[in-house]
């Protein structure tokens, strides 16, 4: 099963929060902060990498769990190329640069959630 | 149809003001869940709602009320909404299972009979972080059903989607 782009709607719940307040602890201004937390959560904006730090902190859970869809998407990419490098010839090459690019080629069919 | 835990399902309960929804991810995973009060063109704009959903959140499978089983006496609306719903699954290429409320009973009481109150406080018991605050207080009789009752429907279908 593809996961969500992210579960930042449930955490919220879970925690009874709403909208206006996680937007205040995120530090947005204006108004009507709890339209942004809004679109994150229904996956209308991507959140910058401060909010997502933010939304780390507040609901006490790893971005890569938060924005399991987008993180599951980023590893399958890296994989991708990671398998084009795994083709390139370096010469003199350190072993330890060979191990490294196989283990990032293989990490997406070793995660059982990509399909 | 494949009921393994990595299935994301959305569990519909059309209800006379509008519709209770539940998003789950296995069998005690709830992601999302609300109810929609709609007041006018009733079954067009649920279908225009739902479609919505099926786009946010692309499960794989709805689960619906079986309204037309012997054990439920639905509105010709709420019937005419399933059938509806139904076909915009098919039309997103999702499965749908239908669950009657015998079932629902069945899976979250243990028994057949019971009441809704009954199920919701069930309910809330499986799920305390995220529906335990949403249970509404017991009905009285000469008071309407409680909008809230709607995310409960939704949620008895959902779980008994899942095998025990």
């Amino acid at each position: 099963m593809k996961s969500l782009p992210n579960y930042l709607q449930a955490q919220r719940k879970r925690l009874a929060l709403s909208q206006e307040e996680v937007g205040f602890l995120l530090g947005l201004n204006g108004m009507n902060k709890g339209n942004k937390v809004c679109r994150d959560e229904t996956f209308a904006r991507e959140p910058s990498l401060l909010d997502a730090l933010a939304y780390e902190v507040i609901y006490g859970h790893p971005v890569s769990e938060l924005f399991a869809g987008l993180h599951q998407q980023a590893q399958q990419r890296v994989a991708e190329r990671a398998k084009v490098l795994s083709f390139r010839n370096v010469r003199n090459a350190d072993p330890r640069r060979k191990q490294s690019i196989i283990q990032l080629a293989e990490s997406a069919s070793l995660n059982p959630n990509n399909p | 149809m494949t009921q393994n835990n990595t299935v994301r399902i959305l569990a519909i309960a059309p209800t006379a003001r509008g519709f209770g929804y539940a998003v789950m991810e296995g069998s005690r995973r709830l992601i999302a869940f609300s109810n929609k009060s709609i007041l006018r063109n009733k079954n067009e704009r649920t279908l225009v709602w739902v479609a919505k959903l099926i786009r946010r959140y692309e499960p794989a499978v709805m689960v619906l009320p079986a309204v037309n089983a012997a054990d439920t006496r639905r509105a010709k609306r709420i019937k005419q909404l399933q059938q509806q719903l139904a076909v915009l699954a098919t039309q997103h290429k999702l499965k749908v299972k239908l669950i009657t409320a015998t079932k629902v009973r069945e899976q979250l009481l243990g028994q057949i009979k019971g009441n809704k109150q009954s199920q919701a406080e069930m309910l809330a018991g499986l799920f305390p972080i995220e529906l335990a605050p949403r249970l509404p207080p017991k009905r009285k009789v000469w008071k309407s059903e409680d909008p809230r009752m709607d995310i409960f429907d939704a949620a008895g279908l959902a779980v008994a989607f899942w095998p025990k």
